[in-house]
């Protein structure tokens, strides 16, 4: 499915309220964003289809912004990464517990073996930042360009994100013995 | 490590771990709780509904169309296909030239 089929659906949304355009769009984009959420929640599917559902309810409302400078993809990612922080911020006073607990059910769900990479044991190794940037790059194959949009930040930060993210994750997966 | 080396490393790393999320119902859910807005398909109707009327009047009272018809039998083919179809390709073409070099630059 093409970028043209994005903005003819869009087009339908934003001029005529068509919720069936937007269905379409849902779910061709459903799957990439409740992963990318999944991955920023280290596991949390419930937490993560909470968000996803929020971040398509917020660019159907805002959908008549939607310019078209970048990807329909790029500019629902950008409202996944505000809606994320936003909650991250909103739940700042319960991150702790909350962290714990899921480490705690991650760990029972997920036993680490030499087959089967723990991605988000990976991933805690990072701050937020490089976790969003390395994410989008090498999971959701995001330019540095779309990076920097989702992320709005300078090129040079998005690209520093990655860098030090791919630094760190070399040296971690080194470390647990992940062979190429 | 190389640069290059860590790439590919952490490539096949991520590729193993992306995983396709079955929708179960996540779409529906989505649009059932899309909040009502105003339908406004009837706008596009009664913009053709008044742009076809004012077309065939104007066309009508004025001639136009009686001296179109009158006029089709005797305009040689290839006139007519240069420009029935030539006008809308060249146009369709340029709409798609331009539209992909808008998304290049993102």
């Amino acid at each position: 499915m093409s970028n043209a089929e994005d903005i003819r659906w869009v087009t339908q949304v934003a001029l005529l309220g068509d919720k069936k355009a937007f269905d379409k769009l849902t779910c061709k984009y459903q799957s990439s964003i409740r992963r990318f959420f999944l991955n920023l929640t280290m596991g949390d599917s419930q937490l993560s289809d909470d968000l996803a559902q929020e971040t398509f309810i917020k660019a159907y409302l805002n959908i008549s912004t939607f310019k078209g400078i970048s990807g329909f993809s790029t500019w629902l990612y950008r409202i996944a990464y505000n809606v994320f922080y936003d909650s991250t911020r909103a739940r700042k006073h319960y991150d702790d517990i909350d962290n714990d607990i899921i480490d705690y059910q991650h760990q029972t769900l997920n036993e680490f073996s030499s087959e089967k990479m723990d991605i988000h044991k990976a991933l805690k190794v990072l701050r937020k930042e490089e976790q969003t940037a390395v994410l989008l790059f090498y999971m959701e194959d995001k330019t540095h360009k779309d990076i920097a949009r989702i992320m709005n930040c300078p090129l040079g930060t998005a690209k520093t994100y990655i860098l030090k993210g791919k630094e760190k994750l070399s040296v971690y997966l080194k470390q647990v013995g992940y062979e190429n | 490590m190389k640069t290059n080396e860590t790439d590919i490393m952490l490539k096949k790393f991520f590729s193993d771990q992306k995983q396709e999320i079955a929708d179960n119902g996540f779409s529906r859910r989505v649009t059932h709780n899309l909040p009502e807005q105003t339908d406004r398909t009837w706008i596009v109707w009664i913009f053709a509904i008044v742009g076809m009327t004012i077309s065939l009047l104007l066309g009508i009272s004025s001639g136009l169309l009686q001296n179109l018809m009158a006029n089709m039998i005797h305009i040689p083919i290839n006139y007519l296909i240069t420009g029935v179809f030539c006008f809308p390709l060249v146009g369709t073409a340029c709409y798609y030239f331009f539209q992909r070099k808008q998304y290049s630059l993102i």
